[in-house]
């Protein structure tokens, strides 16, 4: 099996790596870039998980509130407060 | 082993690449940069209340018994991801992705059981691989992540899984604040008789 997908250079996955590190929350923390390139794959996709957990955490409280008022009113507020900040 | 044919580089042009790596570098914070903008933020907001408008509108007709909130939720969640892939304005797959979707795919749990590699087999073989089992393992769960992700190879999943991280970062900013606001819309427009509110 030719293995052409190992080609891609050990520096563009460095440089992607430190890409991805910067956004990371906890590895900017730590800044060092021994974070082994599995471990960052794995901190990556955690993240992302619990990031669409909130999205989804979100989608049910904004479900909620819709619920609950008058959407007429709740986008006069909400352009209110848009226009204000 | 196989540094050599990726890039056949002198000293010399080696350095004039590292420089042009480090603007590249920094071209791409800043296009990460622009998903911390207020505009951006500020567009998202607004395209994500006309969403929401329209998920109302649609489930009104129906009683509020019958529409589950769960079912209107997930209406939400595809609209709030929708709004999201169209601030991206197209220029990154996921967002092309997530806007060919038709409906929300609903992550099936069964898939995950597939995901161990025949490799304990390849004993010898192993030691041929440069990117051990691992590695690809872990790009492909990243890959199923990320829409319309699945089988790109790894430099161009791990820039789309940057870009989508940023998004999804404003995505949850952007929803906290519309949810603020509108708490504080519905608890000042109660009778203020219930002091304790829950949230």
């Amino acid at each position: 099996m030719s293995s052409r997908r190992s080609r891609i250079s050990d520096e563009e996955i460095k440089e992607l790596i430190s890409k991805l590190q910067f956004l990371l929350p906890e590895t900017r923390r730590q800044g060092a870039s021994r974070a082994s390139a599995a471990k960052l794959l794995k901190e990556t996709c955690n993240y992302i998980e619990s990031l669409h957990r909130e999205v989804d955490d979100l989608s049910d409280r904004l479900t909620e509130l819709m619920a609950t008022m008058d959407i007429g009113s709740a986008q006069a507020e909400i352009v209110r407060s848009l226009l204000r900040s | 082993m196989a540094i050599s044919d990726a890039e056949g580089e002198s000293p010399a042009a080696a350095k004039e690449v590292g420089g042009e790596r480090k603007r590249k570098r920094l071209a791409e914070r800043s296009l990460l940069a622009k998903w911390k903008t207020e505009g951006e933020r500020k567009s998202y907001s607004s395209k994500l209340i006309e969403a929401l408008r329209v998920v109302r509108r649609s489930s009104c007709p129906a009683p509020a018994a019958v529409a589950t909130d769960c079912s209107r939720s997930r209406a939400v969640r595809v609209a709030a991801d929708r709004a999201l892939a169209v601030t991206a304005r197209g220029r990154s797959r996921w967002s092309r992705a997530i806007l060919s979707r038709r409906t929300l795919k609903l992550r099936s749990r069964a898939r995950v059981a597939r995901l161990k590699p025949p490799a304990a087999a390849a004993g010898p073989r192993a030691a041929e691989r440069r990117k051990p089992p691992a590695l690809e393992q872990k790009a492909r769960v990243l890959g199923r992540l990320v829409p319309g992700c699945r089988k790109l190879p790894l430099a161009t999943l791990l820039e789309e899984a940057t870009d989508y991280i940023a998004a999804l970062e404003m995505q949850v900013r952007a929803m906290s604040a519309v949810a603020e606001i509108l708490s504080a819309a519905a608890g000042g427009g109660r009778s203020s008789s219930v002091a304790a509110e829950p949230m």
